[in-house]
């Protein structure tokens, strides 16, 4: 602890606090660290009162008239938060000038570190740092947008939140410095979450702090508060979001996975060289009863275990023909068995001339071993008055590139992180929606 | 280190740093005056009310990687408040370590650069000091001394008046400019957290 003292000059210490009566009431109020407080509240009348010299002036009554509020824990309870011990001294509620929402403010106070603020907003808790930094406006000059309007503070952006004035509704304890009733102080917040970054400003001068979000049971915890403390249901300004970090995460992955599936495609469609093996041309006369089964030359894949891709074409003509048979392997006699319809439809029907189908379909064959092979086809026409002769045009291609896997994986790959990018808009949406700055708000 | 006997108690009064010429007693609280070997009494320091500091005559702490002690001091008061200026000994140069409610910033006294001019130091106004930097003001306040103690490099009598203007720049950096009646003195430096002083000898405070 930074409080112990060593060197054996070390004066024991002296207790801190002194009582007196309250001017106003009569009351004993009572100064934790005189020394360290500027003005004190009567806690019996809520009259201010000038702590810095035993006068004891009166700084201001207005709050005596006011509402009554009750610090979470008594003024004066310790609470172990960030590591370090804290005191409650102070406790303010402050108001939107405009809207009259209001918030909690505590007072922390260690005499090695000095203040702190723990403050309550919609039951939400952060931790507030007074900082001698100045941020860096990050505004784009050629943009009006205010949602544009950042800030910059060791390498985080803070976007504009919330800019307002506040008003103290009501004070308890002590504070360094003067608390008057009427000021207004006009108010900045940016958010980075877990981080917001405030400035208060009185135009005289200008005060940074950055709060950093407090989960209730932490702050429960570290003050162990009589009554259980409310969990929030909004989602506050500087809230962590769970959907973000996943988002965060999955996008990354995403992006590197779906880079890694298109070098492999890209590294399949130079690899597999889609050679012509076969090109024959059977003549088939449609509807022939007992055609034979038309037996192709012998071709060889190269390849081990490698597709092989068979287009058929023919002119059918508002007809289908079916197309079957099976691709043999001339040495081992393992057959692939296939069969496909190219059909062909158009017309002109109420103005618009319209087609479906096509003159050519092909069959894909997997994982075929190399070797040499042929083609046994039987055909059979839709066209039942035709008995002319036709040509079917066959082509047989060993290692075709291959599209559909990349496209479903890419599909599959996806999903997740789709579902994370909703989630993670809903989320931040709920955010904003109380901002007037708010990004995802359709604008007018 | 010269050592002279107070010339109200007969008392060792000691000064460690060559640039010290005030001291107040530690046994008698007789504010003394140094005329090179010569002490004179220039009055009385009446003892502090209310004085919560952590931070205390023969307080070690290190900055910028070099081992400092503080050796005097001088309280402020101004209209809304009161700091500490801690007069410090590191090595054989003296710095001052300012110390106000718990921000804490260690500085060295800038030599041969001009001031400027006063009129100009208001609130949020960039100022370019040289061998400082671009700084901004941060507040600029009629100060007068409430107490002192140890050895000082002036004559910190009670009630002695100046003009102290606050400056920040970039990165924690700070400056100090105190135009007095008899001198203007330019102080930089940066802010530190107060753990990353190492402080050691402390004050003890009651119930911490």
């Amino acid at each position: 602890m930074a409080g112990s003292s060593e060197g054996s000059s070390a004066k024991k210490a002296k207790p801190l606090a002194r009582s007196f009566a309250c001017p106003a009431c009569g009351g004993t109020v009572t100064i934790r660290y005189p020394g360290a407080a500027l003005s004190c509240v009567c806690e019996f009348c809520q009259t201010v009162i000038d702590a810095t010299d035993t006068n004891y002036r009166v700084i201001e009554k207005y709050f005596s008239k006011t509402k009554h509020f009750e610090p979470f824990v008594p003024l004066g309870t310790r609470g172990k938060l960030k590591g370090k011990d804290w005191e409650m001294v102070g406790y303010m509620v402050r108001a939107d000038d405009v809207s009259g929402y209001f918030w909690d403010e505590y007072l922390l106070f260690n005499p090695y570190y000095g203040y702190r603020w723990l403050t309550c907003n919609g039951d939400h808790w952060s931790f507030v740092t007074t900082i001698k930094q100045k941020p860096q406006a990050r505004t784009h000059s050629q943009s009006t947008s205010w949602y544009k309007v950042k800030m910059e503070l060791e390498g985080r952006d803070f976007k504009l939140f919330y800019r307002g004035r506040a008003k103290v509704l009501f004070v308890l304890g002590e504070f360094y410095w003067k608390v008057k009733a009427d000021s207004l102080v006009n108010m900045e917040d940016y958010i980075c979450p877990p981080y917001m970054l405030s400035s208060e400003s009185d135009g005289k001068e200008i005060v940074w702090s950055i709060s950093e979000y407090l989960e209730v049971d932490d702050v429960a915890a570290a003050f162990k508060p009589a009554k259980k403390l409310k969990k929030p249901s909004k989602v506050a300004p500087n809230q962590p979001s769970s959907a973000a970090v996943s988002w965060q995460y999955m996008s990354k992955l995403w992006l590197a996975s779906f880079v890694i599936l298109t070098l492999l495609q890209v590294w399949q469609l130079g690899y597999n060289n889609n050679k012509q093996v076969l090109e024959s041309s059977p003549v088939y006369t449609a509807n022939a009863k007992n055609a034979p089964t038309y037996t192709t030359a012998v071709f060889n894949i190269e390849r081990d275990k490698t597709g092989a891709l068979l287009e058929f074409s023919t002119s059918v003509d508002n007809s289908w023909l079916y197309v079957s048979g099976e691709m043999v392997n001339d040495d081992t006699g393992e057959t692939f068995p296939f069969a496909q319809t190219i059909e062909y439809y158009h017309g002109y029907d109420g103005g618009e001339s319209w087609s479906e189908g096509g003159t050519s379909n092909n069959v894909f064959l997997s994982a075929v071993p190399k070797g040499k092979y042929y083609l046994n086809i039987d055909t059979e026409s839709g066209d039942f008055k035709d008995t002319n002769p036709h040509v079917l045009n066959v082509i047989v291609k060993q290692s075709p590139p291959l599209y559909g896997n990349y496209f479903w994986c890419l599909f599959l790959l996806s999903l997740l992180p789709g579902i994370s990018a909703w989630s993670n808009t809903c989320f931040e949406s709920s955010r904003w929606f109380e901002s007037d700055y708010n990004p995802y708000a359709s604008t007018g | 280190m010269i050592k002279l006997s107070c010339p109200s108690c007969g008392a060792e009064v000691e000064f460690r740093s060559k640039a010290s010429v005030f001291s107040v007693c530690s046994f008698c609280h007789s504010t003394l005056v140094r005329h090179d070997m010569n002490l004179e009494q220039l009055g009385q320091m009446s003892e502090l009310q209310d004085d919560l500091t952590p931070l205390q005559i023969g307080t070690k702490g290190v900055f910028d990687g070099k081992p400092f002690e503080l050796i005097g001091r001088l309280k402020v008061g101004y209209e809304d408040g009161t700091w500490n200026e801690w007069y410090a000994l590191s090595g054989d140069k003296e710095g001052w370590l300012a110390e106000a409610q718990g921000f804490y910033a260690f500085c060295y006294p800038v030599a041969g650069v001009q001031a400027p001019d006063i009129n100009r130091m208001v609130p949020r106004a960039p100022v370019y000091i040289d061998q400082v930097g671009q700084m901004q003001v941060e507040d600029a306040r009629n100060v007068h001394c409430l107490f002192s103690e140890g050895e000082l490099p002036f004559n910190a009598v009670l009630g002695r008046k100046s003009f102290s203007v606050d400056l920040t720049g970039s990165n924690l950096a700070m400056a100090t400019v105190e135009y007095a009646a008899d001198e203007t003195r330019i102080f930089a430096g940066r802010y530190q957290d107060f753990d990353d002083f190492q402080f050691q000898n402390l004050r003890e405070i009651d119930g911490w």
